[in-house]
């Protein structure tokens, strides 16, 4: 409770104060939005949004991980059969148990959700090419820099939030399946539910920057 | 082309509406689907929404503040109803996933309270689509 009221009352006085400032000293019209906008370079916002895509997305393929991993290894306890089942595994290197692949899902789905993010990563940053600050600000390359900044925000924060639920999923998945081996098909479809959202915020990511061009000078 | 900004912040909240229902972990020892399935459906409303205020986006065609403001509105009404409506989903489906187990005549009540749920989340989309059919006006602003 301490820190949400530090977290809400400190920023907001720091705004106040720097409102207050600008009111009583006259100089309230430094502070443009718009030209904030069109002054600030295309590039912070794309470059900002390219990173935001990776980092969220494997913020959330960890958060997932870590969350289904703790429950694997404590169900393993007790029913150590679990632990072939659900078996974390290093990114790349099951592609010669691809039979057994259908047991190993609850640690893939989260991976999957980290591999959206890269992918649509490189698809941004294949747009970014240096051009002289002289040529920089045309309408074309604002377009592309809010847009990649916006759909590197969507496709992260949607990857953050499936990989969170796809963990939860893929946690009651192996404690039910330690319960009842019988159970961990039916969870299985509730993680593919989980999934899907992923997919949908690189689908909204790659409509977003669909129609941007690539940097390019006048 | 500041105006990119508004609907570029639409679409992307309504795409990330969809991940309000991030929130929702039923817990399930037997086959019950629905509230998963419901939560999904929440997430094709954002989708939807994304991709129409998507296709009215492009660099090279006049984009007025209006149209922006728009979008912005659309994607915004979308997104935060779906959020709200998928945490909805979320804990009705887990409680009441919990009462079927001692009870099962509690099925028809929680499919009534989650269609309940579910409508918000309509509500929300309705209003997208209403608002985006007038983005298109010609409008000198």
């Amino acid at each position: 409770m301490g820190y949400l009221a530090y977290s809400v009352a400190g920023p907001t006085s720091v705004a106040g104060i720097v409102g207050l400032y600008l009111l009583l000293t006259g100089s309230g019209e430094s502070f443009n939005v718009g030209r904030f906008l069109e002054e600030s370079s295309p590039y912070l916002w794309a470059m900002t949004g390219i990173g935001l895509c990776i980092g969220l997305s494997v913020l959330g393929a960890a958060w997932g991980i870590f969350v289904t991993g703790a429950s694997i290894l404590g169900g393993g306890v007790r029913a150590p059969r679990i632990r072939t089942k659900n078996l974390i595994r290093c990114a790349g290197k099951v592609y010669s148990m691809v039979p057994i692949l259908i047991k190993y899902n609850s640690i893939i789905f989260c991976e999957v959700v980290a591999i959206y993010g890269v992918i649509m990563s490189i698809v941004f940053s294949s747009k970014v090419v240096s051009i002289p600050e002289t040529e920089l600000y045309t309408a074309s390359n604002y377009y592309t820099g809010f847009s990649l900044f916006w759909g590197g925000l969507t496709v992260g924060t949607c990857n953050l939030l499936c990989g969170v639920a796809v963990g939860i999923a893929g946690s009651t998945a192996a404690i039910g399946d330690a319960a009842d081996p019988t159970l961990f098909v039916k969870i299985l479809i509730i993680e593919v539910f989980a999934s899907i959202m992923g997919l949908f915020g690189l689908i909204v990511g790659l409509l977003v920057s669909g129609k941007a061009q690539t940097f390019e000078g006048l | 082309m500041l105006v990119a900004i508004g609907a570029a912040y639409g679409t992307s909240k309504s795409g990330i509406g969809i991940s309000g229902l991030g929130q929702f972990r039923p817990e399930l020892v037997m086959k019950s689907l629905i509230p998963v399935v419901m939560s999904g459906i929440i997430a094709v409303y954002g989708l939807v929404v994304s991709v129409l205020i998507a296709s009215g986006l492009a660099p090279d065609n006049d984009y007025s503040l209006y149209a922006g403001f728009i979008h912005l509105a659309a994607g915004l009404a979308c997104g935060v109803t779906g959020l709200a409506a998928g945490y909805a989903i979320g804990i009705v489906g887990d409680s009441c996933v919990r009462a079927y187990l001692n009870e099962s005549k509690v099925f028809v009540t929680m499919i009534l309270i989650l269609i309940f749920a579910e409508v918000l989340g309509l509500y929300g989309l309705i209003v997208a689509l209403l608002l985006n059919v007038k983005a298109s006006d010609e409008v000198s602003c």
